[in-house]
Formats: structure tokens, sequence, C-alpha cells
């Protein structure tokens, strides 16, 4: 008796399931589907950004407009990979993708980027005009300033050329994946420019011969500074900000050659199957809540003028006059032209 | 009266039911690893350039790149050398570890074995996490050492070939001591004792026994290990920082790091064949002395 039941039991419950599969089946019919117009995928990095942008725009901006934004997480050389891989598809898999400026520049140019129709986004009048590309949106910024640890370097760099000396020895750290603007650094610390990276070589070869520490990830870096086994480096001001909240004993100097600019932002691949849906989460990125809870929360300053970052967090984060006059762009056309080139010297010459 | 036994009509494996067995997994291999390399093989005949990535050809210049660069000849070779090492570390070090868990009559012979699987529930990265939290300036291991007064500054074993070689070791140990213990545990035990009972030394009896006898364990523990050991990724990565660097990573730097596909995939295929030319050389090898 009980094992029949047990088959009955058994039964119903397959039968319930082809049920379900066939009325799928028939009807198409699944959660993901079934929200597909309001649904918006979008590719980025993971940690502290997906969170926060989950927190500050998906959640209390995207979700009211019933949008349901779902994070493909990934470094950005796997989701540009991904973005090459999927370029034959009619329909791509991601509606945005998360990348830095150079990086926009460089999928841009292989033809991959929708152009951005800024009519359908009206915060985009609020937008810095450094922020604003033909095929991608300027999402935070920051600038790449020194960072040093008094207690290890007794007279407090000021320049470029005062952090990546050699005299630092295995105080210097340096961060692999950080090796563009680790490059162009050295260049115009050297007499090199945004277009001729050249220059900065030597100097980096010499700091590598004394003993410079070479790190892996930001990360990496982020805790050789608390541990001290690392006295200077070169970073974003971002990254100090969170990084000298997590403890690490560190000062930063916004460098006399100039403050080279990282800008964030996303693009929309050419394929993205929610096009619309992407416009509406660029235009909720540019809301100044969105903005301001950003530079709170990440040390990014706002990319909208419209944005009311309080004094205290303008003073952390930001840069006054006199710095912002020295923020450089780079030359994102002579990056992309020479990125293989650099990243191979950094390989095989630098680390090797 | 006597009848011949002849198994039964229905225990006659037809021929189409071999072939009916074997289809699912031959579609499967097919789909799944050999269509993907043959596409791979054409991407390596490409021919790069920074804005497209790969523009259709049929050069072999991704291939005299790798030939003729010194750097990436190192990168190869330095992966074999750590790839040997390993292995041979491995061998010698699971061998009497198998042996004790084929020979053991311990009730506790299944908890010993489960000790032995336990790593394989968790991921090579986590574990490379683990030998990262031990090994940094202000790890485990450094502190013990500095606190036992051994060293006075922290040693360098972070981002070292050392950390590397610790790390892979600790990824493919179980796999050949389940290898070998298998084996071992085939071998009848009377065949020692008779050895042993005919007056041969402990040592003798296992150089001229229990070595032969599990020969095929060794081959296949090396071959399982030194595969392993040529493709590792996150152990390379993670343990070996960006200036150590192996033909695993080396090639995912080329696909996602660069876009460099053409060269990623003839770097893949490098690989790829010195794998199975450095396996088949060291089995034929072995077994010839084996025979001997």
């Amino acid at each position: 008796m009980e094992q029949r039941s047990r088959d009955v039991t058994r039964r119903r419950l397959l039968k319930a399931a082809g049920a379900l599969a066939g009325v799928s089946a028939i009807g198409g019919w699944s959660p993901a589907r079934a929200q597909g117009a309001n649904r918006v995928v979008l590719g980025t990095w993971g940690g502290d950004y997906s969170k926060l942008l989950a927190k500050n725009i998906d959640t209390p901006l995207m979700v009211p407009r019933k949008y349901e934004v779902v994070h493909d997480i990934g470094g950005d050389a796997e989701r540009r990979a991904k973005m090459r891989a999927e370029a034959r598809l009619p329909r791509g898999t991601s509606d945005l993708q998360g990348l830095s400026a150079a990086q926009m520049f460089e999928m841009n140019e292989a033809g991959l980027c929708l152009p951005v129709d800024y009519a359908k986004i009206a915060n985009a009048q609020y937008l810095l005009p450094q922020m604003k590309y033909p095929y991608g949106v300027g999402h935070i910024y920051s600038g790449k300033v020194i960072l040093y640890n008094p207690k290890l370097i007794a007279t407090p760099p000021t320049s470029f050329a005062d952090a990546l000396d050699p005299k630092h020895g295995a105080k210097l750290g340096i961060i692999d994946i950080q090796y563009q603007f680790t490059m162009m650094a050295a260049a115009i610390a050297s007499g090199g420019s945004m277009t001729d990276y050249e220059p900065g070589k030597a100097r980096l070869m010499a700091c590598r011969k004394a003993g410079a520490k070479i790190l892996p990830t930001n990360e990496a870096m982020a805790q050789a500074l608390t541990n001290e086994e690392v006295g200077i480096c070169i970073m974003w001001k971002a990254r100090a900000v969170q990084w000298q909240k997590a403890g690490a004993k560190v000062e930063t100097v916004a460098p006399k050659e100039g403050i080279p600019l990282y800008i964030s932002g996303f693009v929309i691949p050419k394929n993205a199957p929610n096009k619309d849906g992407a416009h509406v989460w660029l235009n909720e990125m540019l809301q100044p809540s969105a903005q301001e809870a950003f530079a709170e929360d990440m040390g990014y300053n706002a990319s909208v003028i419209n944005a009311k970052i309080p004094l205290e967090t303008e003073k952390r984060i930001g840069f006054n006059a006199d710095e912002r006059k020295r923020l450089i762009d780079l030359d994102y056309g002579y990056l992309a032209k020479n990125d293989a080139a650099f990243k191979e010297w950094w390989d095989k010459t630098f680390k090797g | 009266m006597t009848t011949t036994a002849q198994p039964p009509a229905r225990e006659r494996a037809p021929a189409w039911s071999a072939a009916a067995m074997m289809t699912p997994a031959a579609i499967v291999v097919t789909i799944g690893i050999v269509l993907p390399i043959v596409i791979l093989f054409r991407y390596s005949l490409n021919r790069y350039t920074p804005a497209k990535v790969m523009v259709d050809a049929f050069t072999i210049e991704n291939y005299v790149k790798f030939l003729t660069d010194p750097f990436y000849i190192a990168v190869l070779l330095r992966t074999i050398r750590v790839a040997a090492l390993c292995t041979a570390i491995c061998v010698a070090l699971a061998f009497p570890m198998a042996y004790c868990l084929a020979r053991t009559r311990s009730r506790f012979k299944n908890l010993l074995l489960m000790a032995v699987i336990l790593p394989l529930f968790v991921g090579n990265a986590v574990r490379a996490a683990g030998w990262m939290v031990l090994f940094g300036n202000k790890g485990f291991v450094n502190a013990l050492l500095m606190g036992l007064g051994v060293t006075r500054a922290p040693l360098e074993i972070m981002y070292t070939e050392l950390a590397v070689v610790i790390g892979i070791i600790a990824v493919n140990l179980p796999f050949v001591v389940l290898t070998l213990q298998a084996v071992l545990e085939g071998i009848d035990r009377p065949v020692e004792e008779a050895a042993l009972g005919l007056g041969a030394s402990p040592l003798r009896t296992f150089r001229h026994v229990i070595l032969p006898l599990a020969m095929p364990g060794v081959i296949a523990g090396t071959i399982l290990s030194f595969i392993l050991a040529m493709n590792a990724y996150a152990t390379p990565v993670l343990l070996g920082g960006p200036t150590f660097q192996m033909m695993g990573p080396t090639v995912y730097n080329q696909f996602a790091g660069l876009s460099n596909w053409p060269f990623g995939a003839a770097l893949a295929f490098v690989l790829m064949t010195a794998t199975l030319v450095l396996t088949v050389a060291s089995n034929w090898l072995a077994h010839r002395g084996y025979r001997r």
C-alpha cells in the first residue's frame, strides 16, 4: 500500500513536470521572457562597483519604473572579448557594458558600439563635456595621483618623477593591470607626452632593477599599503579615499606634471537586445541622487554638474581649482593603436 | 552426459548495442572537444589586427612568432620544468601514502581515503587563496618562522616559483594518490610476502616486485599530474603573480587581455602539442624501462 502510494506520487510529479514543460514549450514562457522588454542586462565589474550600481541606480530608480536589471559580472578584458565574440550575432547577451574611456574608444573603433541617442537621455544636458562621447556615456571620474605613506617615505613626493624613482627600491609598488597609466605617468615624468610613452620606459626599467614590487591587482596594492610592504605608488584618487577609509595610512599628492583622468562609463553594444531599456538606464545613471551616492560611497567624482556633492566629500575626493587645471585626458587613439605593443613590452621586457 | 557451457544468447551483446552505447559520448566529444579544437586551429592561422582582432588568412606567422621569440620559448620551458618537478614530487609523495592506504586494515581506512579526497571538494582558486594567506609577508609561515627566530625578516614566498610548485603539488597530489592506491590495492599481498620470505630485503622487494607491478598506476598518475600541471591556470596566476609566467595564463592573456585570438590560439596549440608529445614520450620511455 505504501509502495503504491509512493508510485502514485512519483507519477503525479512526473505528470506535473511534463505539463509544465509542455506549457513552457507551447507558450515559450519563462520568467525571463515574461519580463523581456523590461529587462536590462548590464555588463560590469564585480565587487563594490556592482553592489553600488544596484544600490544607487537599479533598486531606487529602475525598479519603480518596472525594470529588472541583471548584472553580467566579469573583468573588462573578459567582457570585451565577449563583445567581440558576440559581434556576429544578431542579438547579443548584454544591453550595456561598463568600460573605461580608453576601452570604450577601443570597442567603438572595433565597430561594436551603438551610437548613443542623447535625445533619449534627458539628464545628459547636465553631463560634463569630457564625459559625453558619441559611442558612450561617462559615469564617474577620478584622477591618477601619488599615494605615499609618510612613515616610509620621508620626503613627500610632488611629481610622478618623484614617485617613479629608483631610489625608493622595493618600497615602490606598481600595479600590473595598470600598465597603461603607469607607462603614461613614467612618460610624462621623463619628457614624454600623451602621444609618446617611449621616454618613460628607461625610468620604469630603472625602478624595476632597483627592486620595485609588481603587484597583480588594485586590491593586492591596497593590502601591500596597509601592511606597509609598499610605501609609495600611483593610483586613482578615488581608490586612495577608499583605502584610507579601510585603514591604509597613505597621503595623496596631485602630481605637478598633470593629473591623468580616469573615466568609467557605459556603452551599448550594437546588438543589444533592449536598446531602449539601455537608454533608460543611462538616463537614471545620470540622476543627481545616483551620482551623489557614488561620490559618497566610492569616492569618484560626479559626471554631471547638477549633482550636489557635500563640501566635505568634495574636499576629500575632488580636485581644487589649481588641480582641475592640471587634469589631462588621455589620447585614446594613441593608446588603442599602441596598446598591444605596450602590453607586449610590459610583459616581455618590464616584467620578464 | 556432458553439456558444453554456452553463454545464453541474450548475454551476447550485438554490435549495434555497443555502437548505441558509444554514440551519445561520441556526439558530446565531437561537439564539445573536437569541433572547438578544429575552430581554434583555424583561428591560429588567421592574422591579428588591433582594430578587428582577427582577419581571415591562412598563415603560419603566429607559430613562427612563437618559435622565434625567446620570451615565449622561455615561458614554455618554464612550464615544462614546473610541471615535471611537480609531477616528480607528487609521485614520490603519493606512492608511500597510496601504499599505506592500500595495505592498511584499519577501521579508519575510509576516513583516511576521505581525507585524501576532501581537498578535491574545494576549487583550485579557493585553495590558492588559502596558500596566499599562508605565504604572505605577514602570513602564517613568515609569522611562524620569525616567531621561532628562524628568520629575522619575512621570506618572499608569494609570487615565486616555490609558491607555484607548492600550490600545484597540493592540487595534483590527491589525484596521484587515488590513481596509485587503486593499482596497489590490486597487487596481492602474498606476492610481496613471497619475495620477503625468499630473503629479499624490503627495498629489493619494492624495486623488483611492488614497483614493476604498480607501474601502470605510476604511469597513469604521472600522466595525470603532468597534464594538470602543464595546463595549470589559477595557481600560477594567484601564487606566481605578475612576473612568474606560465603557458596557461599566457594563453588567457592573449585572448582576454590583448584580444589577440590568432596568437592565443597558436599558443594553445603549442601547449596542447607539447603536453601530448611529452606525455606520449614519457609513457613510451616508462613502458620500455618497465619491460626490461
